[in-house]
């Protein structure tokens, strides 16, 4: 029901914009389901829910949809064999990466694109990563980058997709009737809690013809929201009401057990 | 499921409280703390480290309180002695807290508290073990003296002697401040209240009668612990409540079942168990250090 909402909305809204449709680069019509997702004491992840029209006439192009969240500092450490121990060195700095990033297309990107216009456009998480630091000597700055990439994609962070979601996967983009689009994108219990940036892009052979940003956040609620705020509000005030439940546990078990 | 709101995750309840319980049955069998059990336990259930650390302490507060409470009705404790160490163990958490930022700008951390862990670990586990099997095999501890002699003699002619009457001790007041001061250091860098290094101490080097011992460390634990829960909450907000709550229900029931069984167990069957804890322990540091990893690269710095 939700969904059929969100879809004549989106009808509602682009009807306008397809009638005047100018040559130039415009607007993608798109909108998200929900642009809120509230953050519960039973929360376990979400999914983002995109939905949006191709306004090319004849329905040529293909469709790019990133999600990105704020961007945050990282360090990549590279173990290294010392005295038989295992142990990190040579860490690498990077001052800007995505906490989130997944991109979805119905074809591999590096078909419908190229390199520079990834670059340009930061389409892949590797080309949103600044580095910071100086790559130690006999390191190889872009293993640390791909590094990087693949220690997040195991966390769930970094996403790639083609093709529309399926049973096994459940993020994807998939192609509807009269240029109608729909992008999944599943967003692990792990992804920080910000706000975030969902992006079409429509590309024409190889160039980029029109696009459209619309912010989503997320955002705890309830007794999640409230232990967080007197966390960061007043954290002296937490501390002490942390310890002085810890006192409380500890005396309530042992006048328990001395009963029983 | 429940998420957990400073650890921006969810976890298993049931697993959590499960895990917390057996942790606090051997820390209320033994007498420590369990952090050193704790904090890495919470580490592999996918807790970030900084969280780990500074919510485990609220754990260790609360199940040191609740072993206090069932040894001051035995009367096991050593009030003036756990003051002494807790005045050292203030002034040594603030210390540790202080050298664990040093060490992270340096980016030594993980290293450091790995090594420590090895270190420690192992050596006051190989210590105990060898002990308490010679008590039990009938002989008199006489195996560990090495260590012992030069220090008493320390003892005995540093200055600032006061009388511990629960003790039976008279020694300088320098030693059990130094001592808590060492053991607060610990406690602040490696997640962990010190109970594990701070009963043989207090064993071997304040030759402590051991009936008096576990319930004066739990003092001293307690008072770090609750420090450390403060400082952290204010200074890097890692503290979760949620998560606390839970270790705290699953640690002091545990811990109170651990207490009643060790209330009825010989002193170095005690002692033989928490080493052979210590050594296991120690085991799975050296195996972490020592094996080649599947991933060459780690991630560190980010959200915390």
């Amino acid at each position: 029901m939700r969904r059929w909402l969100a879809v004549l909305a989106l009808v509602l809204v682009c009807a306008p914009a397809r009638a005047q449709q100018p040559a130039g680069a415009s607007d993608l019509p798109a909108a998200v389901a929900e642009p809120l997702i509230s953050v519960g004491s039973d929360y376990r992840g979400s999914v983002i829910d995109i939905w949006g029209v191709n306004t090319d006439r004849r329905l040529r192009g293909d469709i790019v949809v990133v999600v990105r969240g704020p961007n945050q500092a990282a360090t990549v450490m590279h173990k290294r064999r010392v005295f038989g121990l295992w142990i990190n060195s040579s860490p690498v700095r990077f001052s800007e990466t995505p906490s989130f990033f997944a991109v979805l297309s119905a074809r591999p990107l590096r078909q419908i694109v190229s390199r520079q216009v990834i670059l340009r456009n930061r389409l892949d998480p590797a080309a949103s990563a600044q580095l910071a630091s100086a790559v130690p000597a006999g390191g190889d700055p872009s293993a640390y980058r791909e590094a990087l990439v693949r220690l997040r994609r195991d966390q769930g962070l970094y996403q790639e997709f083609t093709g529309p979601p399926s049973r096994t996967r459940r993020s994807g983009l998939t192609p509807h009737q009269g240029g109608l689009f729909h992008a999944v994108v599943r967003l692990p219990a792990n992804a920080p809690i910000a706000a975030y940036q969902v992006e079409t892009y429509l590309f024409r052979e190889g160039r980029l013809m029109s696009s459209q940003r619309i912010p989503i956040s997320i955002e705890r609620v309830g007794v999640e929201r409230r232990i967080h705020d007197l966390a960061t509000n007043a954290s002296w005030l937490y501390g002490i009401v942390t310890v002085l439940i810890a006192l409380a546990a500890g005396w309530a078990a042992s006048a328990l057990f001395r009963r029983s | 499921m429940i998420y957990l709101p400073i650890a921006e995750m969810p976890v298993d309840v049931l697993l959590v409280l499960l895990v917390s319980g057996a942790i606090g049955f051997v820390s209320g069998l033994v007498g420590v703390g369990g952090g050193f059990i704790m904090t890495p336990a919470l580490i592999i259930m996918g807790i970030p480290a900084p969280v780990a650390v500074a919510t485990g302490a609220s754990q260790i507060a609360a199940t040191s309180f609740s072993g206090i409470m069932t040894q001051t009705r035995r009367k096991a404790i050593d009030w003036r002695m756990g003051m002494l160490l807790s005045i050292g163990g203030i002034l040594g958490s603030a210390c540790g807290v202080w050298l664990f930022e040093r060490l992270l700008n340096m980016g030594q951390l993980d290293l450091t508290i790995s090594l420590l862990y090895l270190v420690l670990l192992a050596s006051v586990g190989g210590l105990m073990l060898a002990e308490s099997l010679a008590v039990m095999r009938g002989r008199s501890a006489r195996g560990v003296t090495v260590l012992r002699r030069p220090l008493r003699a320390v003892a005995r002619n540093l200055p600032f002697r006061l009388r511990f009457p629960r003790s039976g001790l008279y020694i300088s007041v320098i030693l059990p401040l130094l001592l808590g001061f060492g053991i607060g250091a610990l406690a602040a860098i490696m997640g962990v209240g010190g109970g594990f290094a701070l009963i043989p101490a207090m064993i071997y080097l304040l030759r402590m009668p051991t009936n008096v011992v576990i319930g004066t460390s739990l003092f001293q634990v307690l008072i770090v612990a609750s420090l450390i829960v403060v400082m952290q909450a204010s200074a890097t907000q890692t503290v979760d409540l949620v998560l606390a709550a839970l270790l705290m229900f699953g640690g002091v029931v545990g811990a109170q079942l651990g207490v009643r069984l060790g209330a009825g167990l010989k002193s170095e069957h005690l002692r033989a168990l928490l080493s052979l804890v210590l050594l296991a322990a120690s085991a799975k540091f050296l195996w972490d250090l020592g094996i080649e990893p599947r991933e060459h690269y780690v991630l560190g710095g980010g959200r915390w």
